[in-house]
């Protein structure tokens, strides 16, 4: 199984990229969201966890999450959404929308890698 | 802004940076001092710079020298210092504006305040000034390797 990481900085998908090897897992990259969107139409089968972005250029999070939670197929696949933003109302529209976990930045690679186990069902904080 | 409420934003925005650097570049940052300018200026060999808005008007720009930011990318991306290139570079000085102030913003609960896409500037010599209405404030960060510079007019 994989992990995407849908996200503008190179920079933090290295990092995911790094927290998910460490852990096991390939981890496919999408610079925006709407790469994000046609890397999961090739992989949903695979995808385990989708790591996602708030603000990126084109579509933001939210309307990725969105998308991601209007197709059938798709709509199981847990997202965590990994961002600077770290207002409660930010909060609640994701979780509203479908996000199981929401990470603010800056983590450490220790608290990433427990909260993508969390997010697998595979271990409590 | 008052000078009580400036003197809250340069201990939150401390704060944020020294979190920022220990937590995900794994360097230390010790706060050496602050200065005041009336136009908000940017001068060294790599700058992120972050708009906001909304809310709040301002900009926010984290400056330091290419040496420092292959350290930190080095530390952050966990790779080999001489491997990081002039787009690591870019994109690392982006997402450092970005995480600090975004952390920024959070801490202050500064909920209405907008923040653009970061704006990466990269070279040997340049001067980059902008008006604005309020002061800015410098603050320096001594790491390992060098100063760190963030600038923040609100």
């Amino acid at each position: 199984m994989k992990l995407l990481s849908i996200d503008d900085s190179k920079t933090i998908r290295r990092i995911l990229t790094g927290v998910g090897g460490m852990l096991g897992y390939e981890v496919l990259e999408a610079e925006n969201g709407e790469a994000g969107l046609r890397i999961l139409a090739e992989h949903a089968g695979d995808v385990a966890l989708i790591l996602l972005d708030w603000n990126m250029p084109g579509m933001n999070g939210l309307e990725v999450l969105k998308a991601i939670k209007a197709r059938d197929v798709w709509q199981h696949i847990p997202v965590m959404m990994v961002t600077t933003e770290g207002e409660k109302s930010y909060i609640v529209q994701a979780i509203q929308a479908g996000a199981v976990h929401y990470q603010t930045k800056p983590f450490t690679q220790e608290e990433m890698a427990a909260r993508i186990m969390e997010a697998l069902g595979m271990g409590g904080m | 802004m008052s000078q009580v409420v400036q003197s809250e934003m340069i201990e939150q925005v401390c704060q944020v940076v020294i979190e920022i650097m220990s937590t995900m570049a794994m360097v230390e940052s010790v706060f050496v001092g602050v200065e005041s300018r009336d136009t908000f200026f940017l001068s060294n060999e790599a700058t992120g710079l972050v708009r906001l808005s909304g809310s709040h008007d301002g900009m926010l720009g984290v400056c330091t020298s290419q040496a420092v930011l292959r350290v930190v990318m080095s530390n952050l991306v966990g790779m080999d210092v001489d491997a990081v290139g002039s787009d690591d570079l870019m994109d690392g000085i982006a997402e450092l504006a970005n995480m600090i102030s975004g952390s920024f913003k959070a801490r202050a609960r500064l909920g209405g305040m907008h923040l653009s896409s970061p704006v990466a500037i990269l070279g040997k010599e340049y001067v980059a000034t902008w008006k604005t209405s309020q002061p800015t404030q410098i603050l320096t960060f001594q790491l390992s390797e060098g100063t760190l510079q963030v600038s923040v007019s609100l």
